[in-house]
């Protein structure tokens, strides 16, 4: 086609070159003549791609209409692809924006990519405005703050809101790609509700049940004493009196365990002498009238424990019980207390009746009995480790438990090392 | 004034841009900016925080949450402390100019202000946490708690328009000091009929008289704080000057823009 073209030009050419009496001269006219068209037709073409746009396009034949008409069939299939991804983004964005949990796209910077609807509200985040901003700027809840930097996204993070409505909202990161990560941001104050209604029930239950409690033993005390009462209702009573008492005790783990779970802060506290402390222990557990025959003291380290003094006399306390409770009278409990570079640990050993393995995991859930029968005739709360655990994570300790049984056990609590104090001079020089 | 200066500081908040990024010859300059205004967000986090806790140990009668808001005022210092000294480093070393110049300077009196806070909320926590121990009055300190909660939101307000670079609602915000000033007065009348009425009340109501007066303080030094923003956005220095005339100049300023 083109060919046939060139050739009618030259033909063309050579004709005009006869009329103008210069051959070559005609040749060279018609052919620059064409050349020009067809540059005119290319910068049209040209011209209508810079346009951007498939409307007007140059009408032309040959090779350039070829040429438009591809470029067309692009322009079409690349807008069809466009529109479709564009659908399918949209609706995912619709989908995840009416999510009823919230959801921000985060950067490596933890600079906001884009967020939902609900994480905007619950948030107080705005709109287009807030996108590229860094979300701990917007979001400066300390805790939040923590989290973000910690590194550690295992668990989410739960904060209360402290101004505007009182929310409360739990957050958690989702580390994807490269480096970016969602955070999903959750409204969780009916939980948080349900959660203090749960633990203000049970205080108050516990209260409330004392006083008639109180009435009850009061009146058995004075029945017992009675000269006049028939001797066959002596031991029922005494029973009456031990079980009553064992109410008691329950009712009073009861609440220091709610009072431990209402403040979930770690403790700051003073530091305490570990020495005293287990020594006095020591003391309690020879004045039973029926205690182990040994109760060896093994203190190894100088240092004091940071932490409440009262909570922590209670954990203690508890685990000795335990140790003095399961451990007969032939056998003996060691107490040790040493500090290394991991930080400060206590432990209580007996040589007592042991735990099965499949109970371990479960012993610091309230009122769980690895054997019924005989804590019922010990007469314990159950509450004990439940109580022994919550001061612990509140000091941020940790409780390991070992056990062979018939061989015996030992609790051991690992404290952190900023939990430890250097004795002053003046007490360690008492001490030794 | 001119457009550039108007668009310095905004540049930072959009760190993502690429074009904004070349303004600065050095890419640490521009982190170190960042990081900078993280740093004091994360301080203005914690003193709202503060201030929510010694407010909640008011209303509920919990002294050792009053002690341990007093406890960990340090906490504050200390960062006033490092941002400082980072300021410090950065005019140093860096020499800021214009939009990059204010910043820095604005963050330094911010910081200043955001310490008084913690100051005051401290003394609100002591207060609160000696408070725990008499019988708490029939309304529970209502007003107090009214008063507490519009502080708050002004609070969240300041450090949201100084993450923003937001000049109005600065503006807005600082023009909530009023209402602030409003009811510390009611509750200094109120206060001063509680004593008339029954003096064994007069230990009380006078430390609750401290209280709203650090309360009242909050709430002046969250209106510098917004002053500090309208500077650094606009390059101009709005204290002691009324917020109406600000108010009309800025909007001069946006036809002109226009």
């Amino acid at each position: 086609m083109l060919a046939l073209r060139l050739l009618l030009a030259a033909l063309g050419g050579w004709l005009l070159g006869l009329l103008l009496g210069r051959l070559w001269l005609g040749v060279a006219l018609v052919l620059a003549a064409m050349l020009a068209w067809e540059l005119l037709r290319l910068l049209r073409l040209v011209a209508w791609l810079r346009r951007n746009s498939d409307e007007h396009a140059p009408e032309s034949s040959g090779p350039w209409g070829d040429a438009v008409a591809l470029i067309l069939r692009l322009y079409r299939r690349k807008r069809y692809h466009k529109q479709r991804l564009l659908r399918v983004l949209r609706e995912l964005r619709q989908s995840t924006a009416a999510m009823p949990d919230g959801v921000v796209v985060l950067n490596p910077q933890a600079e906001m990519l884009w967020f939902n609807r609900t994480a905007a509200r619950l948030l107080s985040l705005r709109g287009r405005g807030d996108v590229g901003l860094r979300i701990e700027n917007l979001v400066r809840y300390p805790e939040f703050v923590h989290y973000l930097r910690s590194g550690d996204y295992s668990n989410p993070v739960v904060v209360r809101t402290t101004s505007g409505t009182d929310l409360h909202i739990s957050m958690q990161m989702v580390p994807y790609g490269a480096g970016q990560s969602l955070l999903l941001v959750r409204d969780v104050t009916r939980q948080a509700q349900l959660e203090a209604m749960r633990k203000d029930f049970v205080a108050n239950a516990s209260h409330e049940l004392r006083s008639p409690l109180t009435v009850i033993a009061g009146y058995l005390e004075t029945l017992a004493q009675d000269p006049a009462l028939d001797p066959v209702l002596a031991p029922p009573l005494a029973e009456m009196q031990r079980q009553g008492q064992r109410m008691n005790a329950i009712l009073s783990d009861l609440l220091e365990l709610s009072k431990l779970e209402a403040s979930e802060r770690e403790v700051v506290g003073e530091p305490i002498d570990v020495a005293a402390l287990l020594a006095q222990l020591r003391q309690d557990v020879l004045a039973r009238a029926v205690h182990p025959g040994q109760v060896q003291l093994q203190v190894d380290s100088a240092q004091q424990l940071i932490g409440d003094p009262a909570q922590i006399h209670s954990a203690f306390g508890n685990l000795v019980d335990n140790a003095a409770k399961y451990t007969p009278a032939s056998g003996s409990i060691t107490l040790r207390w040493w500090s290394d570079a991991e930080g400060g640990h206590l432990s209580v050993t007996d040589t007592g009746v042991g735990i099965a393995p499949e109970h371990i995991p479960r012993l610091t859930e309230r009122f769980y009995r690895a054997d019924p029968g005989r804590s019922r005739v010990t007469g314990g709360s159950g509450l004990g480790l439940a109580i022994v655990k919550h001061v612990l994570q509140r000091h941020g300790a940790q409780l390991a438990i070992d056990s062979t049984e018939g061989q015996g056990s030992r609790f051991t609590c690992h404290f952190p090392p900023q939990r430890l104090h250097v004795a002053p001079q003046s007490s360690r020089a008492a001490a030794l | 004034m001119s457009r550039h200066s108007l668009r310095g500081p905004l540049r930072y908040s959009r760190a993502m841009e690429a074009a904004d990024l070349s303004h600065h010859t050095s890419r640490r300059f521009n982190e170190d900016l960042e990081r900078v205004r993280t740093k004091v967000l994360a301080m203005g986090g914690f003193v709202e925080e503060q201030l929510h806790r010694a407010l909640t140990a008011l209303v509920e009668g919990d002294s050792t949450l009053g002690q341990s808001v007093a406890m960990e005022d340090y906490k504050v210092n200390g960062m006033e402390v490092s941002i400082d000294e980072e300021c410090s480093r950065i005019l140093a070393t860096r020499a800021p100019t214009a939009g990059d110049l204010r910043l820095v300077v604005a963050t330094i009196k911010t910081i200043t202000d955001l310490e008084r806070i913690g100051d005051e909320c401290e003394k609100v926590g002591l207060i609160a946490a000696r408070l725990a121990n008499v019988e708490r009055p029939v309304d529970r300190y209502r007003e107090v708690k009214h008063l507490g909660r519009t502080l708050q939101v002004i609070m969240h307000d300041t450090l949201d328009a100084f993450a923003r670079m937001d000049a109005d609602l600065a503006l807005r915000t600082a023009r909530q000091d009023r209402i602030v000033d409003e009811e510390y007065e009611a509750i200094q009348r109120q206060s001063i009929t509680f004593m008339m009425e029954d003096p064994r009340q007069i230990r009380r109501a006078l430390d609750i008289m401290w209280v709203v007066r650090s309360l009242e303080r909050v709430g002046d030094h969250a209106k510098n704080i917004c002053e500090y923003v309208i500077y650094m956005v606009h390059g101009k220095d709005v204290r002691h000057t009324s917020l109406d005339a600000i108010e009309r100049e800025l909007k001069d300023r946006g036809a002109q823009r226009r």
